[in-house]
């Protein structure tokens, strides 16, 4: 497997000069490549080197880099691999090429990126809402969307929780600790 | 697609093909239940007493889904806030990211996913306690190797053994501004360190402004209530790092060299002043004596001295700093470092005198008479003899001694093979101490050295130092040559015995397993204690003394109203952070008692 492993790295380097191995071990490829060239890799993966099957698209916001991260991974069953292609997008301008016409299913992780991270996809044909209803916030994958406080915002609280208590107040309180005022701030 | 779908009628009717035949996958249906996934996520389960009710899982909740209760039987200790989870099962969406943080990983959920009540309302659901039986069906547990915690520490840069001995060069270098970063990130803020720290130290707090990038606002935190912080930051006991929720499975927070890098940061009395930059009041008239610079005297006056109070205090020795000065090696806590610090006490006001012995230069009644109130800082500055047989040979001295010598700069002949008598951190200090003298040192103590109170990362520094450790051994003897010289001790060797009282085990001596140990110097370490000489007749019946120390109120007050005392020679701990929370406590009773504030 380690030779034809070879090969297809080889023969994906030799068609994208631009496209950067990682080596891993087992039978998974690792190609990262600009966006521009996606498309043309996938179909190249899909029609010469036996990469029928589209598994999965995962995404990653990489929020420090200010980039989307975009990896699609497919599976050859006849050589049993795996390939995953990688590449990055503008974070503040995020669009990527629609590739629905080369696999259907891709339609529906489109659907998902765009809705939870809010990539567009331009060219793709599919309803305007996925699985969130009305939603009028930022994309909740983003990391930047804080959660906690959208649903503080959204979801009443329950009665009967007014017992709670905190767990640092708890501790002062007991040893009589006296946390300065501008020391607060640095508390959890 | 037409109104009458023919095909979608008739291709269902197709499965019927299958009628009759064995089916491939649910075997055994309906006669056996059918168990969830191995990692499957239902309801939580908690090992109420393993959880140290820290709240992580609380504060993650990205659904406000957990709040942190008090449950009745279960009462907050050190190292136990005393609260438990409580999780609204209308809220959670069974992530597990409250399992992933978990640092006990005493919370899991499990695989059971029914619950059946005829009460709508009851969505509020205490793991452990709803479920007692939980702990069987746990599916989802916390990994340590994949929890969200990080359970390793960024090790200390450390000197090697063979170098250290050398010199008197610090053996820790400290971390950089990376590793503490890095470190201080491990922090999940609880605060159940705090609750075992003497002075209550606000340490969540100046963790996480390191972890933030803030040192300046760490060291204002640190100043708020410890004055003299990086002496604390080197060589504290940090009983806080024995209770830190991540010590429940990995390596505790390095709270003491985390407050060593954030002051480490202030390098000079200048930079300190312009970091802590406190709010000096002013002057309010009321005079303060204080008998001894150690650091129950020194955080009396800092503070005092904050809250206007003109506060002189009187050192008997030339250098201030009590037993970290005197006491400590140079190696642990270099003098530079903690002359910084006095000289910054001195900087905002209080006025020391040195060589001013009380009792001897200067009457304690004379400072009794002339300060509105006195504070005693006065430690222990005697050491216990070994008491045995040859104890008066030349070559056997107490270890508090030698290393008060030492400190003071003067030369010590102990030979080339000395004997520490003991397993605390003086004997620690005493015997890397000699052996950066050149000697082969051994340490003999009575019990074994998992038992020792000393610091482990004291006892591991002496042993890579080459220092030879002999547990289970019970001095007995002296033995001296013909000038009155130690020749070789004598000892018995010990097994451990169970105490029947519940208590630590204790050793008996074996008989007539009398071991001779060759030796030039003995080094006593078994304690010290107190020299109240300098009261005076008058007051030494007005100040309770009981058991060799000062007998105080929870205001440090002693029978004397007027009189204040913190230190070694009041509280049993005996280490520098509990002097200087003593010293903290007298500063508001007394600025209570002489402003009638509250």
């Amino acid at each position: 497997m380690k030779e034809i492993k070879q090969q297809m790295i080889d023969r994906i380097l030799k068609a994208f000069p631009d496209a950067k191995n990682t080596d891993y071990d087992g039978n998974r490829l690792d190609i990262a490549i600009k966006k521009e060239s996606v498309p043309a890799l996938l179909m190249h993966a899909k029609e010469e080197m036996g990469f029928r099957h589209l598994s999965h698209i995962a995404y990653i916001d990489w929020i420090e880099q200010g980039e989307f991260e975009i990896v699609y991974i497919l599976w050859s069953p006849s050589d049993k691999l795996k390939l995953f292609i990688r590449t990055r997008i503008d974070r503040e301008n995020p669009v990527m090429d629609n590739i629905d016409m080369i696999w259907r299913q891709a339609n529906t992780y489109q659907r998902e990126m765009r809705e939870m991270l809010g990539i567009e996809f331009p060219g793709m044909v599919a309803p305007d809402e996925f699985i969130l209803e009305d939603w009028d916030d930022i994309p909740p994958f983003r990391k930047d969307f804080n959660t906690l406080e959208y649903v503080n915002r959204t979801f009443w609280h329950r009665p009967g929780r007014e017992d709670a208590q905190d767990v640092r107040e708890t501790i002062t309180k007991r040893s009589g600790e006296e946390i300065p005022d501008f020391a607060k701030k640095y508390s959890r | 697609m037409s109104f009458f779908d023919l095909e979608g009628t008739l291709k269902p009717l197709t499965a019927l093909k299958q009628f009759g035949k064995k089916p491939h996958t649910l075997k055994d249906i309906p006669w056996k239940k059918r168990e969830a996934a191995d990692r499957y996520r239902g309801l939580h389960y908690n090992n109420l007493d393993e959880c140290i009710g820290c709240g992580n899982c609380s504060s993650i909740c990205q659904n406000a889904a957990i709040d942190m209760i008090h449950i009745d039987g279960i009462e907050g200790k050190k190292g136990d806030s005393g609260l438990r989870p409580r999780v609204d099962n209308g809220r959670c969406c069974w992530c597990a990211l409250c399992v992933e943080v978990c640092p006990t990983g005493s919370l899991s959920l499990t695989k059971d996913y029914l619950y059946v009540t005829d009460d709508p309302d009851t969505f509020l659901w205490t793991p452990g306690l709803s479920n007692p039986d939980g702990a069987e069906r746990r599916s989802f547990v916390s990994d340590k190797d994949h929890s969200l915690n990080d359970f390793r520490r960024v090790p200390m840069p450390e000197l090697e053994g063979k170098e250290r001995v050398k010199s008197f060069a610090e053996v820790v270098l400290g971390y950089n501004e990376q590793q503490a970063r890095e470190e201080a990130q491990r922090c999940i803020s609880c605060g159940i360190c705090t609750e075992v720290c003497p002075d209550h130290m606000h340490i969540p707090e100046y963790i996480n402004a390191i972890a933030k990038g803030n040192d300046a606002d760490a060291v204002r935190i640190i100043y708020d209530n410890n004055p003299l912080p990086e002496m604390c930051g080197k060589v504290c006991t940090r009983r806080c790092e024995d209770v830190c929720a991540i010590a429940t499975r990995g390596e505790p927070v390095a709270i003491r060299w985390l407050k060593r890098y954030a002051t480490e940061t202030a390098q000079t009395v200048d930079m300190i002043q312009d970091i802590v930059n406190p709010e000096i009041r002013e002057p309010n008239g009321k005079t303060v004596g204080i008998i001894g610079a150690g650091p129950s005297g020194l955080t009396a006056a800092y503070y005092l001295a904050l809250r206007g109070y003109d506060v002189t205090i009187y050192e008997a020795n030339a250098k201030a700093g009590g037993a970290t000065m005197y006491g400590i090696p140079k190696y642990r806590l270099p003098v530079e470092s903690l002359q910084k610090q006095v000289d910054y006490i001195r900087s905002i006001g209080v006025k020391i005198h040195f060589n001013t012995k009380v009792g001897k230069d200067i009457s304690f009644k004379e400072i009794y008479d002339k300060y509105d109130v006195v504070f005693m800082g006065v430690g222990f500055p005697d050491a216990w003899p070994l008491g045995i047989e040859g104890d008066d040979a030349k070559g056997s001295m107490q270890a508090f001694r030698y290393l008060y010598m030492i400190n003071s700069g003067e030369k010590v002949d102990v030979g080339d093979k000395v004997v520490v008598v003991g397993g605390g951190n003086v004997a620690i200090d005493a015997a890397r101490v000699a052996r950066r003298f050149g000697a082969d040192v051994t340490i003999l103590y009575r019990r074994r050295v998992e038992d020792m109170p000393a610091d482990w990362e004291e006892i591991e520094g002496a042993e890579e130092e080459g220092v030879h450790i002999i547990p289970q051994g019970i001095p007995i003897k002296i033995h001296k040559d013909e000038k009155g010289r130690v020749k070789a001790i004598e000892y018995l060797k010990a097994e451990m015995v169970a105490d029947e009282k519940g208590g630590r085990p204790r050793p008996v001596p074996i008989e007539g397993s009398n071991t001779i140990l060759e030796a030039t110097a003995v080094m006593a370490a078994i304690g010290q204690m107190g020299d109240y000489s300098f009261l005076g007749k008058e007051f030494e019946e007005k100040i309770k003394i009981e058991r060799g120390r000062f007998v105080v109120n929870e205001k440090q007050q002693t029978t004397d109203p007027k009189v204040f005392a913190g230190g070694d020679a009041v509280n049993r701990t005996a280490d520098a952070i509990s002097a200087i929370a003593d010293g903290f406590r007298a500063v508001k009773a007394i600025d209570e008692m002489l402003m009638g504030k509250k």
